[in-house]
């Protein structure tokens, strides 16, 4: 699309969040929702395919259904409080509006099934902002509102996402469902957190990011958006193969990668909070991510697939896609562990 | 301990910028030179004092495991020389990266105080050692066998971090220095034998017990020979030291929870001995060995008498050694033959006399010859066990006569006998791996001369 209309629309969709962000009357912050909304429906068109109409009327819905929830929520909160801020919200009926909505844009189960299906449709790019840039602002409402959700609601929706992100990916070889079972799973681990220490929540979404920016970039790098695109990278582009490796075992969560911080610090905080079942739980479960990861990683970097010769002698051209930060993003999203104590900055 | 740490470190940078026809000899010698660093660890003070800092200490169990760590990283190195020659020079560098980062989570588990550094480190030498099997294995198991040996390890020790927080947050400090003056003892409750659980459960998938060894066979076959000769000698002891750890903030309960394993560990080592005696595969019939061993390990410390602990520490140092040369000279019959059934290559006394010299003391070692140190660790148990509970002899001595049966076996169906056509035009035994295998057998001869070094804490 032209340029001035691209920087209209990615205007219009930054400021919606920061919107979001930045304020504490509702009205503007379901304002701020619709603006980033409707101006990612472009973004996620960019390719005029019927399979793009489909997801983004998809991702409208969802997302407009939500917004109107908050709004109901918004409401009751003013009938019982007779203000707008954001710092009162104890009527119960509110805040399960509230989380209900924020759980539905967020991609939370049972609100997941639109996640899939929307990033199978759309250009990586879309699928890049739509997987982390829109996380942030109804996880920010999540901070704001955390004192007076009721774990009850919260804590079942968040163990049923990591079951379902962990169970959906498994059979999946499209890259976009893959990614987007492993953010369905993510939020759980997040969602899991909210209600006990927030700020472990913030530290997961900025792990989260990095980790699928570079993911999601790592991919376009190399142009592949099924597992058997992708087993070709060490063709194209060999030391992509070997950052994916990393990168994989880093979405699982294994140590001594930065993916194991948020949920080390996650266990961490909900022990303290006397929970061993539910952390027990969560733990094993995101084993499955780890496992489609895993074949993922056995797919590109450790095994080679069959092909044809004419695919194991490529020329090896210079990139012109725009990999935007793509060395400092790798090697935050790998190495950031001994820098754990650092993320007391978040509180 | 950074005088260890650093000095491997830079052993990555000193692989990659080495000039091809020197990497091999770059690395091997620099990692033999840090080997001698670390045997200075093993001048222990009586006192238990010999802290580095607040992350790093050493004391009588951990110095014998960190000069087995350390001394067999050269040693991989040279064994590894024959499989990768007809590789790129950057994936030459890249399994030696991959050894000497391995080597290097090796080395600060050891050493580790906190006990969740313990288990961050513990976790992140899986990674490298699945690549090694997963990319430079030989046969198609052996994705399987990687997947096999991830997925027990990280279910097995998901537990143990939840597990270790709790601690934390009861006991105060998990730093393994401080944690065994404050420990309270623990009681029968459901919440405790759960804790129990999940604290030893990650080492028993390690070590490994008998009814979760599954991964083992798999790992060890498809492994190429440095990833056997790592897991072999000091992965499978990763297990036997975390428990040894773990135990002392685990009483009184171990005395009622140990049971089930005991009677696992008591019945797998004769099970899997026996399996021994049938085996095709020669790599398999040495990993089915290491398991029987390991379960006399797991006997020791889940007994927790000092004898036993005595000769834990012992059994794993010499069992470390022995397996690792058994599986080079498995590996160097591998490289002649392509190909691993015994049967195949036979007769091999006359063809290769020294290293049948190897084999039969290797297999001797196997077998717990005195004045071994082998030896010294079975008896050490044994004796444990048998006042632990008059019984348990008859198990043991029957573990012995077949653990020497299948020792035999092995012997005699390479060595004796008369050779298969295809054997004779093998090449002869090259320097490399005769200094190979006389490196591991050196220490190993050297200790039964003193063997208070590798008695671990209570000596």
């Amino acid at each position: 699309m032209k340029p001035p209309i691209l920087i209209t629309i990615m205007f219009t969709m930054v400021a919606g969040t920061t919107i979001v962000l930045t304020s504490s009357h509702w009205l503007t912050i379901w304002i701020g929702f619709e603006m980033n909304l409707l101006a990612i429906i472009p973004i996620l068109m960019k390719k005029h395919n019927p399979r793009a109409t489909e997801a983004a009327t998809k991702y409208f819905l969802m997302q407009a259904t939500a917004s109107m929830l908050l709004m109901m929520g918004i409401i009751i909160n003013l009938l019982h409080s007779g203000q707008w801020t954001m710092s009162k919200n104890t009527n119960p009926m509110a805040s399960t509006m509230m989380t209900i909505a924020l759980a539905m844009k967020l991609g939370l189960a049972p609100f997941h099934f639109w996640v899939p299906e929307v990033t199978q449709g759309i250009p990586m790019s879309s699928g890049l902002i739509l997987l982390t840039w829109q996380k942030i602002a109804p996880l920010s409402i999540l901070y704001q509102i955390s004192p007076t959700i009721n774990p009850n609601l919260l804590m079942p929706m968040a163990i049923a996402s990591v079951l379902v992100g962990g169970w959906g990916g498994l059979n999946q070889t499209q890259l976009r469902k893959i990614l987007a079972y492993s953010s369905i799973a993510h939020m759980g681990w997040m969602a899991a957190i909210t209600p006990y220490n927030p700020t472990m929540m913030i530290l997961n979404l900025m792990i989260y990011i990095i980790m699928t920016l570079t993911t999601f970039m790592l991919f376009m790098h190399s142009s592949s958006t099924t597992t058997s695109s992708l087993s070709q990278t060490w063709n194209k582009t060999p030391l992509t193969t070997a950052l994916i490796l990393a990168l994989m075992m880093s979405l699982g969560g294994l140590p001594p990668l930065s993916g194991f911080t948020p949920k080390w610090m996650i266990i961490q905080e909900l022990t303290k909070n006397e929970m061993i079942t539910t952390p027990t739980l969560l733990a094993t479960t995101a084993l499955l991510n780890l496992y489609f990861y895993m074949r993922l990683t056995y797919a590109t970097a450790l095994t080679m697939f069959p092909s044809t010769n004419n695919m194991k002698m490529k020329w090896q051209f210079n990139t012109t896609k725009k990999m935007i930060l793509l060395p400092p993003l790798t090697v935050l999203s790998t190495l950031l562990l001994p820098l754990t104590p650092l993320m007391s900055i978040l509180d | 301990m950074l005088k260890i740490i650093i000095p491997t470190t830079m052993l990555i940078p000193l692989t990659w910028l080495s000039k091809s026809n020197m990497i091999w000899i770059n690395s091997t010698t620099h990692s033999l030179l840090i080997s001698l660093i670390s045997l200075s660890y093993l001048n222990q003070f009586s006192d238990n004092s010999l802290n580095f800092s607040l992350l790093f200490f050493s004391d009588p169990l951990s110095a014998p495991l960190l000069a087995l760590t350390t001394w067999l990283l050269p040693l991989m190195l040279t064994a590894s020389q024959n499989h990768l020659s007809k590789e790129t020079i950057a994936r030459k560098k890249l399994y030696i990266t991959m050894l000497t980062l391995l080597q290097l989570f090796l080395i600060m588990t050891f050493t580790a105080t906190e006990l969740i550094m313990f288990y961050i480190l513990f976790e992140a030498t899986l990674a490298p050692t699945l690549i090694i099997i997963t990319r430079w294995g030989n046969q198609t198991e052996r994705l399987n066998a990687g997947l096999y040996f991830l997925f027990y390890t990280l279910v097995g020790s998901l537990p143990l971090l939840i597990a270790l927080l709790y601690i934390q947050n009861t006991t105060g400090s998990l730093n393994f220095l401080i944690a065994q003056y404050w420990v309270k003892p623990i009681s029968t409750t459901w919440s405790n034998i759960f804790l129990w659980l999940a604290c030893m459960m990650a080492f028993m998938v390690k070590m490994p017990l008998y009814g979760l060894h599954l991964w083992l066979p798999k790992a060890h076959v498809e492994a190429p020979i440095a990833g056997s000769m790592v897991l072999a000698a000091v992965l499978l002891k990763l297990g036997g030291y975390g428990m040894m750890r773990i135990t002392v903030l685990l009483n009184p309960l171990t005395g009622q929870m140990a049971y089930p394993f005991l009677m696992l560990s008591l019945w797998g080592m004769i099970m899997t001995s026996s399996i021994c005696l049938r085996q095709t595969d020669l790599k398999s019939l040495i990993a089915y060995s290491s398991v029987s061993h390991m379960a006399l390990v797991i006997v020791a410390v889940l007994i927790q008498t000092p004898w036993s602990y005595m000769g834990a520490t012992a059994l794993m140092i010499a069992h470390g050694l022995t397996s690792s040369m058994l599986f080079c000279l498995a590996n160097s019959n591998y490289e002649r033959v392509h190909s691993r059934t015994m049967i195949l290559a036979r007769g091999l006394q006359t063809l290769l006399p020294l290293m049948a010299a190897w084999w039969l003391l290797a297999s001797l070692a196997n077998l717990a010859l005195p004045p071994t140190i082998n030896l010294l660790g079975e008896l050490f148990v044994m004796m444990a066990s048998f006042s632990w509970s008059n019984t348990t002899i008859a198990l043991m001595g029957t573990n012995i006569i077949i653990t020497a049966l299948y020792s035999l076996y092995m012997l005699i169906t390479t060595l004796r006998g008369k050779q298969t056509d295809h054997v004779k035009n093998i090449k002869p035994s090259f320097t490399r791996e005769n200094a190979l295998m006389a490196l591991h057998l050196l220490p190993l001869l050297l200790l039964s001369l003193n063997p208070k070094i590798v008695l671990g804490p209570i000596h």
